[in-house]
Formats: C-alpha cells, structure tokens, sequence
C-alpha cells in the first residue's frame, strides 16, 4: 500500500455505489463480528462454558470501565462503546492478514466513528439535561466561553480522527516499508509493534468517547454519582 | 484532501448496523445471562440465608429441648434419689425395728428359757432334798416322823390371826389331820388331846395319810390350813431361796 492513504481507493460497484476497500473490509469484520457473537452466544447457561466466561470477562470489563469513566450505570451506553472498542480493535488487527488493509487507516471511516461520537455525546447530553440544558452547558462557566466551547467540540471530534487515522495510517505505512526493505523476518517486531498500537488505540478512542459522552451527560457542574441501570 | 462522502455514508450505515449486530447478538445476551446468574445468586443467597435462619432456629429449639431433657433428667434424678434415701431410711428404720423386736425376743426367750431352767434346777433341787430328807428320816424312829412335829403344830395354831383362829374353832367338827403315815390310836389320842388345848373340846379329827409330808403334821379347816412338815418347810426354803436368786439377778 504505497499509494496515498487520503485517498478512498474503489474496489467494485453496487450500481451506482463506489464500494471502497474499507467498506468491503468493514463488511467482512461486521460478518465476522456479528457471526461470531452469534456462535458464541447461542448457548449461554447458568454454567458457564470457557468461551462465555471470556465474554463475560468482556462485558464485565468494558461495564467497569464505563463505570469509572463516566460514572453512570453501564447498559445504555454498552452496545456503543462495546462496538466502538471492537470494531476498532478488529479494524486495526485486520491490517496483519494478508491482502486486507485496516479501515481505520482510512479517513473517512475514522471521520465516521468520530462523527458517531460527536452525535452520541449531543444525543445523549441532551436525553440527560434536555435540549435547554444541554445547550446551557455551552455557556458554562460563562456566556463568553460559548464560541470556545463549540470549538471545543469540533477540535475534538477532529483530534479523535487523526489520532486514530495517523497511528493506524503510519504503521500500515511502516510495515509496508518494512516488508518492501527487508523480506520475511524483519517485519515480525513491527507487526508486533502494530498489534499493541491497534489495541492501545481502540482502547484511547473507546476512553476518550467514554469521557466526551460523560462530559455531556453529567454536565460540567455536576458532580459525579452513580446512577441505577 | 478530499473526503469520498460515498464511502462516509457507507461506513455511517456500517458502525450503526455494527452497533444494532452486537447489541442484540453479544451485549444483550451476556448482559442479561450475567443478570440472571446474579438473581439467581441472590436467590440462593436468600435461600441459603433463609435455610441458616431454619436451622439456627431449629438449632435454638434443640438446645432448649436439651436443656429442658437435662434438668428435667436432673429432677428425675434428685427426686430418685430423695426417694432412695427415704426407701434406704425406713428400711433401716425397719430393719433396726425388725432387730430390736428379735433381740427382744431373744431375751425374752433367753430369759424364760433361764427361768425355766432355774425352776427346774429348784424344782430337781427340792426334789433332791425331799429325797436326802426322806432317806435321813428313814433312820429315825417313825413316832419321831410325827409327834416330835405336835409341839410345832400347836404354836403354829398360837401364832394364827384370831380371824382364822375363830375359823378353825368354827370348823372343829371336821377338822383334817394329814400325816406322812397312818397314826396309831395313842398318836391320834395325843394330836386330839394337844389341840383340843388350843381348839377347845368337842374337836373331831379326821386322819388322812400324806406321804408327801416326808415328816410333820397339817391341819386343814375350810379356810385354814396350818402346816408343820418338812414339805412345808422345804416349800419355804425353796421360795426364799428362790426370792434371793431373783434379787440376786
């Protein structure tokens, strides 16, 4: 992959639909995403099987975490962040199979997760606060700060892209010219070096949206309680 | 740059699908088992709890019911014992009763069998000095047996109480005599000539022969009898003696 990653490349037509690599590749995590949650899922008991305490782990470990972020209780907020953590984290680990490029080294799959983010986090502000609330948060800690609040807004959106996008874009762009320098062996350490950035990122993005949406729920003068789920 | 909005829409409708896919086949599903398993939990706590609650009340209730078994085991058992010592006390009591009354009747049997013996051993002594008596005054000349004993008689008619006097004088018509042999006519002349001094005249004897008398002369009215033998004399010795063995005693 030398050619530049600003570029959507297509990989086939639906009609009058460009279907880019990224979105073919994310067809393919969403199948094995949702397959495989399927499989896993289909037999869940009382005893649990080792697959299922895995996916309890999972569960368990990503409701802590919202806990902890956002101090609310977990189960409206699960499916997102949960999706977002996964598909991200399957997004950046789908770069080592051969042939497939990670769509998070795309912009404009990043641009959409950060988008969804952005949404979430106004969505749900105002679900919380109410729209008059909501937008009363803007104002805070005074009327003056409502441009720098907007900003604000958008300057982050914006920073969860290219975080995302020049991570992901630049070790795809490292690995490629490992593997074009150096053969077989040499690669290893940065295919290694990717695993861990890929899940180090999916873990930043899912914490960061975590912390946007929480901002907007809780509200900047609130304090933090736990509510029930 | 430029942003492929194809491609932007695409991925939009993805992640949304994405997140509809997961929510109902993986967060959903897991989210809810382990929300069963946590009721379920609880269940079993409150079960398990409630179960504790059971047995510690039952356990409460078996130590009650215990303690209750001990004291009432302990006034079983005061009471069998107070029963004990009062059975064990009236049977000694019994017993000591039972003792008392045999050695009481040991002594008493103890005693009339002495006095029994004593008795006899009077009654063989007596008999033995009769028989010593009779064989030393089988020596002796028989009108020695009888008139030596006529003097004796007529003090002992001096010596009696003018009642039973006067009823011998009332009885003077048939007066007994008793001696140890038959008297011969001269004897007989000289017993009613010495009474008649002490009885007055028209006295009228009538003889009878008592061996018994071993020696002496007895002299029988209705109510009187007066004696002067040596039965009587030996009765007499034997009665005192008899009443120094019991003072002895």
């Amino acid at each position: 992959m030398m050619s530049s990653p600003l570029v959507s490349e297509t990989l086939f037509r639906l009609g009058p639909l460009p279907i880019s690599k990224a979105v073919a590749v994310t067809w393919l995590l969403m199948l094995a995403l949702a397959g495989g949650s399927w499989l896993l899922t289909r037999r869940l008991g009382l005893r649990p099987s080792k697959g299922q305490v895995l996916l309890e782990l999972l569960v368990a470990t990503l409701d802590e975490q919202i806990r902890a972020t956002m101090q609310v209780a977990p189960g409206r907020y699960r499916a997102l962040f949960g999706t977002l953590f996964l598909f991200i984290l399957a997004a950046n680990w789908s770069g080592l199979v051969p042939g497939l490029e990670p769509p998070t080294a795309n912009l404009e799959t990043d641009a959409v997760l950060a988008l969804i983010v952005l949404v979430a986090s106004i969505g749900f502000g105002i679900a919380s606060q109410g729209l008059r609330g909501y937008l009363r948060t803007f104002a805070e800690p005074s009327w003056v700060m409502i441009p720098l609040n907007i900003v604000e807004q958008l300057t982050r959106t914006f920073s969860l892209v290219v975080r995302l996008f020049g991570n992901i874009m630049s070790g795809v762009f490292v690995l490629g010219i490992a593997l074009s320098l150096a053969g077989l062996l040499v690669p290893i350490p940065f295919m290694a070096l990717d695993l861990l950035t890929g899940a180090i990122q999916a873990y930043i993005f899912s914490v960061l949206a975590m912390v946007f949406v929480g901002a907007a729920v809780e509200g900047p003068a609130s304090p933090p309680s736990a509510s029930k789920e | 740059m430029t942003l492929d909005w194809w491609t932007l829409g695409l991925q939009t409708i993805n992640v949304v699908i994405l997140v509809w896919l997961l929510s109902h086949f993986l967060f959903k599903p897991v989210a809810q088992i382990v929300a069963a398993r946590q009721q379920e939990a609880g269940r079993l706590l409150d079960e398990a709890a409630a179960t504790r609650t059971a047995a510690e009340a039952e356990r409460q209730q078996a130590v009650e019911a215990r303690q209750a078994l001990a004291a009432e085991r302990e006034a079983g058992l005061k009471a069998v014992e107070q029963e004990v010592a009062s059975t064990r006390e009236h049977l000694l009591a019994e017993v000591q009763r039972e003792i008392e009354q045999q050695r009481a009747q040991a002594e008493a049997a103890q005693a009339a069998q002495r006095s029994s013996a004593r008795l006899q051993a009077e009654e063989q002594a007596g008999a033995l000095a009769l028989d010593i008596a009779a064989h030393l005054l089988a020596r002796l000349p028989d009108n020695l047996r009888v008139t030596a004993f006529l003097d004796g008689l007529v003090e002992g008619l001096e010596q009696l109480a003018p009642a039973a006097r006067q009823s011998l004088v009332d009885d003077r018509q048939a007066l007994i005599l008793r001696a140890p042999r038959a008297l011969a006519e001269d004897e007989l002349q000289r017993c009613r000539a010495a009474l008649r001094g002490a009885l007055g005249d028209e006295l009228r004897l009538t003889p009878e022969v008592e061996p018994a008398l071993i020696a002496g002369l007895e002299l029988e009215g209705s109510s009187v009898v007066v004696r002067n033998s040596f039965r009587a004399d030996l009765a007499r010795l034997q009665r005192e003696l008899s009443r120094h063995d019991h003072a002895d005693a």
